[in-house]
């Protein structure tokens, strides 16, 4: 084990690296890849590595970058590839056809505003909008988070129970570009930790298509059968958890991460590093005495409704933070989780750090002073990171 | 997470954590890595850290920060750094008031500049401060380019000192980045870094007192609209400047003409806007715009592309077709100046003189003005009616002229004395000859003196006329002779056709016309009666180079003999200063009896010997200056390096060949001495010059600029220093060189 300052993208291609090289005893490893940014310089850390039996292919575009992660991935191979904001919505298609033809392909996606108009700053938007494709999707807060849930996300989209993309998210620069001290485990931890990739309908010896055309029953049973596999994730991802203190001697985050939530009066409930600010601000109410607690959405799809209603139970209010806007709408974490609480708690939606603005424990105090005369949910607020 | 890492140093005393450190630089300059390599300092003492830089439209040259963030236990925030307790600023020129935003009284604030610590007294008194030459440091120890030195390792040595660290820490920190290699650039800084104490109160911690960071905005409505202002001028420390550079014609002209003055002139506002440049230094266009050998048209950069402008004959269409007419200026002294000889470097001495408002009397030794342009130039190059119209509006001027009156030794003694000045300009000397065996011959003649005969007319030549010599007036000759009646002409030079010092459109003129040229031949011998009727012709070989690399020609024993008529001797001129009085002698274009200089200054071809009407036009309009500021008339003084083929985007402008002369081929030469070249039908030609290094408003740079910062105005352009990022589109795609890059004297200037 050694202790490494990286980047948390330079983490991710360090990851995807060990991965690769233990999957010499499988089918091997193949990346395609395509920079932009925030994400380029994990796709250039990956081009230097030495991967026996791998490679890393440097294509002209992400949709490119994922047709060669599908092609690879059909023979067998491990695969991964990373990408951002118009790159991911270039590689759009193709992410939903990995997903349907259920392939483990893994990505490190550096979360970065939708453009035009050009934004380089972190916004989840980009990644949300594949939410409902399939794809098991991470959000993570800090670098030794982001190095550990790459790893395991091989683990756990490789396991037939699963056998589908995961998408493993950092925000753009403040996490992605972040350095800090990494644990980077051995070569043969890792061997240990991920058996070879075996998927059960890969291109052999027997010439077959894969994704033919389909008529709407057989469309019907592949979704259903698709919904039903995310639904296992949860458990999957317990056993990966064990398997993986079990080799590492660290432990992995849960699906989802409360701090000081048990008792809470008023929960603030995030994704990524805001996550990481909330629990300042919980600490800084907590020492003036304020029953404050907050959740941390570590796995957003599937969406682990249990343990987040569990959190939910008993609050009086609810701050459910995002770093996006479902247009017409409001923040797509407090649509997709604000069902989860109690009738008469106060679920209110705070827009912040759009577009990548920085977000304060100022700002998170200013809602919460907003929050607490509320009796009611009003519409979504927004907050100008100014 | 299990501790970082085991302790191999000890935290330094009065160190608070948790720390915030801010690093601000320019982009390239490795203001991210430093903040990293800070990190990676801490790291070696078992703390948490955390590095990362502001990302943004960062390029090369614009203001970058980084922070890191030290404490001992897992760092969750990952805001901006707005409270730094250190502040290290890798560019003097970033200083402002902005930098120093939420820096709390008693801050470490480490400073790489090249002045030492007293320039700043007075100045960050409430912080820690520290200085320290980094960038000397670096560039001596060659860390990164000199152009663009890299700090970053030296900078951290001086860090390591104000921290009380032992120089010792860097080391493994170093190592574990990859840059050990520059240890001994982090010693010097370390060693070599200034500091004092923060003079008011303050430890270093943020206190009340230190400025907040920004308000949040109100939730519920817009606080500002967008775009947010970004000043984009402070990111470089170049800028594009207009600029006149001289052009290769305006510094090929011997009379130093504004040639791509009054070309544009012509271009842009017509005949009499060019006659106004034109005419204040050339008062004899009509006549150059015919005769000129046009050094400017070599010059040319158009020459390059696709063919010089034909800049003689623009001349001559302003000559031809102006009515300027011009007024003498009123003078505060005027004088009284004698010019002695009405030749080309007379006149133009004259029309300076008179156009300043002094009096002039020209002594003309002929029978009317003009010197050789009276009596050297045939009619079929220089009609008449040319000549008296560039001499009329000299002589509107004011300008007094006795003709007929030759000046000798005494008479410029008087001169002198009668006039406030004189300025000589006589010309040549007596002609050279062969010094052949029958030289003396009827028949052999001075080429000179047969163009002055013909000039004035009746002259008839039969049989073959043997011309000697290789310039303009062999030329003359040989083609004055055709017109004379001859039945053949041969051209005798000694070297070759490429030496020849004739303009080469005459020459080419004269063999369509049916001179023969022999050349590599001399005669050495003329033989006849009482008159010429052979010529003894030798063959002429290169010989060994002389010392000036010039092959010296050798006459061989080889000869023929040529049946002939006629000889002209055309082999140029001896100086002529004969007359000059007892004791006087000629220094730098001005008398001097013994020490004392005299009100007595000489030009053109008596005094330079250049040869061309155009170096007399000029020469002469400088003695003129010289007699009015009672100078010595040194020769032309350079005047700065002209605009290169190399400085002008042939991309931008579209083939188009040259406008040519329009030329009348004879068919019958005999007493046939009308104007053979009719020059151009229009003055469309002036639109091939490039104008080289004078703007001409083309916009091409305001197209160019990609922030849309240039903007006309009345007389130019201007360039909105703001926003402008000097990036050097303007003056990379300026189609003339008008535009030149500058580096920015101040930070943000």
């Amino acid at each position: 084990m050694t202790m490494q300052l990286l980047s948390a993208n330079h983490g991710a291609a360090l990851a995807a690296t060990l991965a690769a090289r233990a999957n010499r005893f499988g089918r091997g490893f193949c990346s395609g890849v395509y920079p932009i940014t925030p994400s380029t310089e994990c796709m250039e850390y990956l081009c230097q590595q030495k991967i026996e039996k791998g490679r890393v292919i440097r294509v002209e575009s992400e949709h490119s970058a994922m047709g060669v992660c599908i092609g690879t991935a059909a023979a067998g191979a491990r695969t991964f590839t990373a990408t951002s904001s118009n790159g991911l919505a270039y590689m759009y298609e193709n992410c939903i056809a990995a997903a349907a033809l259920r392939l483990p392909v893994v990505m490190a996606v550096a979360n970065r505003t939708m453009g035009p108009p050009w934004n380089i700053w972190a916004d989840h938007s980009d990644a949300l909008t594949l939410r409902d494709h399939g794809l098991i999707q991470f959000y993570c807060a800090d670098n030794q988070e982001l190095f550990d849930t790459v790893l395991a996300a091989f683990r756990l989209a490789e396991d037939r129970r699963v056998m589908m993309p995961a998408m493993v998210c950092m925000e753009g620069f403040i996490l992605s570009h972040t350095v800090a001290q990494t644990e980077i485990p051995e070569q043969e931890k890792v061997d240990r930790f991920l058996p070879p990739t075996d998927i059960p309908h890969r291109l052999g010896t027997t010439p077959h298509t894969l994704g033919q055309i389909e008529i709407p029953h057989q469309t019907e049973v592949h979704r259903w059968q698709h919904h039903l596999a995310m639904l296992e994730v949860p458990d999957v991802y317990a056993q990966v958890q064990y398997e993986f203190e079990a080799v590492f001697g660290r432990s992995l985050d849960d699906a989802v991460v409360p701090y000081r939530a048990e008792d809470a009066e008023t929960l603030i409930v995030s994704m990524g590093t805001i996550g990481a600010t909330a629990e300042t601000v919980v600490d800084m109410l907590r020492e003036a005495g304020e029953k404050a607690g907050a959740l941390r959405i570590r796995l957003f799809r599937p969406l682990p409704q249990d343990a987040i209603r569990t959190v939910y139970a008993g609050k009086k209010h609810i701050a459910v933070i995002d770093r996006n806007i479902g247009l017409g709408l409001g923040g797509v974490l407090w649509t997709d989780t604000r069902c989860l609480a109690d009738s008469g708690t106060v679920v209110q939606n705070y827009l912040a750090g759009l577009g990548g603005g920085d977000v304060r424990p100022e700002h998170i105090v200013k809602m919460l002073t907003d929050l607490k005369p509320r009796k009611v949910a009003g519409p979504p607020v927004m907050m100008e990171a100014v | 997470m299990d501790h970082p890492s085991p302790f191999t140093a000890a935290l330094p005393d009065g160190l608070d954590l948790p720390l915030e450190v801010r690093v601000h630089g320019r982009g390239g300059q490795g203001g991210v890595t430093c903040a990293k390599l800070i990190a990676a300092l801490f790291t070696q003492m078992g703390l948490y850290v955390q590095t990362f830089g502001d990302y943004g439209s960062e390029r090369s040259g614009a203001p970058v920060q980084a922070y890191t963030r030290v404490d001992r236990s897992p760092i969750n925030n990952r805001n901006k750094v707005y409270r730094p307790n250190h502040l290290i600023v890798l560019d003097e020129g970033l200083l402002g008031p902005q930098i120093l935003e939420g820096v709390a009284p008693g801050s470490l604030l480490l400073l790489n500049s090249h002045a030492g610590l007293e320039s700043y007294a007075g100045r960050f008194e409430r912080y820690r401060f520290g200085v320290v030459d980094a960038t000397t440091i670096a560039r001596e120890q060659g860390i990164g380019s000199s152009a663009v030195v890299i700090i970053n390792t030296t900078i951290l040595g001086a860090y390591a000192r104000l921290l009380g660290l032992p120089l010792s820490v860097l080391e493994k920190a170093y190592a574990s980045q990859g840059v050990d290699g520059d240890l001994p650039a982090a010693q010097h800084a370390y060693e070599q870094v200034r500091g004092r104490d923060a003079l008011e109160g303050g430890d270093g911690t943020p206190s009340a007192a230190a400025p907040a960071a920004a308000a949040v905005a109100a939730m519920l409505s817009h606080s500002q609209d967008f775009p947010a202002s970004l000043k984009t001028g402070s990111w470089s420390n170049q800028a594009p400047v207009y600029g006149e550079h001289p052009a290769p014609c305006n510094i090929g002209c011997p009379a130093g003409n504004d040639v791509v003055g009054f070309v544009q002139a012509l271009r842009s506002g017509g005949v009499e806007e060019a006659a106004a440049i034109l005419l204040k230094t050339q008062p004899l266009p009509s006549v150059c715009g015919r005769v000129c050998p046009a050094p400017c048209m070599q010059a040319c950069n158009r020459h390059a592309f696709d063919g010089a402008v034909n800049i003689r004959s623009l001349e001559r269409w302003i000559g031809d077709r102006c009515s300027l007419e011009l007024v003498p200026q009123p003078a505060e002294k005027p004088r009284r100046i004698a010019v002695v000889g009405g030749g080309p470097a007379g006149l133009s001495a004259a029309f300076q003189l008179a156009h300043g408002g002094h009096k002039v009397t020209i002594f003309e030794a002929g029978p009317a003005l003009g010197g050789v342009l009276r009596s050297g130039i045939p009619l079929f190059r220089l009609p008449d009616d040319a000549l008296q119209r560039d001499l009329g509006r000299i002589l509107r001027l004011g300008v007094e002229v006795q003709c007929n009156a030759r000046v000798d030794k005494t008479g410029l003694q008087r001169l002198t004395r009668e006039f406030d000045g004189a300025i000589v300009a006589t010309g040549f000397g007596p002609a050279f000859g062969l010094g052949a065996e029958g030289e003396t011959l009827a028949g052999v003649e001075q080429g000179l003196d047969f163009l002055d005969r013909a000039k004035q007319g009746g002259v008839a030549l039969e049989g073959t006329v043997v011309v000697v010599g290789g310039g303009n007036s062999a030329i003359d000759c040989a083609r004055t002779a055709l017109r004379c009646g001859a039945s053949a002409v041969k051209l005798v030079y000694r070297r070759s056709r490429q030496d020849m010092p004739a303009i080469a459109e005459e020459i080419e003129d004269a063999l369509h016309e049916g001179v023969e040229l022999l050349q590599h031949r001399q005669p050495v011998a003329f033989t006849g009666e009482s008159k010429v009727t052979a010529a003894t012709i030798a063959e002429v070989e290169p010989g060994p180079p002389d010392a000036s690399g010039r092959r010296r020609p050798v006459v061989t024993a080889r000869t023929a003999k040529l049946d002939c008529g006629t000889v002209l001797l055309a082999l140029g001129q001896k100086s002529g200063l004969e007359f000059l009085p007892e004791g006087w002698t000629m220094r730098e274009g001005r008398a001097f009896k013994g020490g004392e200089a005299l009100p007595v200054w000489f030009a053109g071809d008596c005094a330079t010997a250049d040869g061309t009407v155009t170096h007399a036009i000029g020469n002469g309009r400088r003695a003129a200056e010289a007699v009015l500021g009672g100078d010595l008339l040194p020769g032309r003084m350079p005047e700065g390096m002209p605009v290169a083929p190399g400085q002008i985007r042939f991309s931008h402008f579209e083939v188009a060949p040259q406008h040519a002369d329009r030329e009348i081929a004879p068919s019958l030469l005999k007493g046939n001495f009308a104007e053979v070249n009719l020059g151009l039908t229009g003055p469309e030609e002036a639109q091939r010059c490039f104008s080289c290094g004078h703007c001409t408003r083309c916009d091409t740079c305001l197209v160019s600029c990609p922030e849309g910062v240039i903007l006309r105005m009345e007389d130019g352009y201007n360039i909105d220093s703001a926003y402008c990022k000097g990036c050097g589109m303007c003056v990379a795609e300026c189609p003339r060189g008008a535009m030149e890059m500058h580096t920015k004297q101040e930070a943000g200037a």
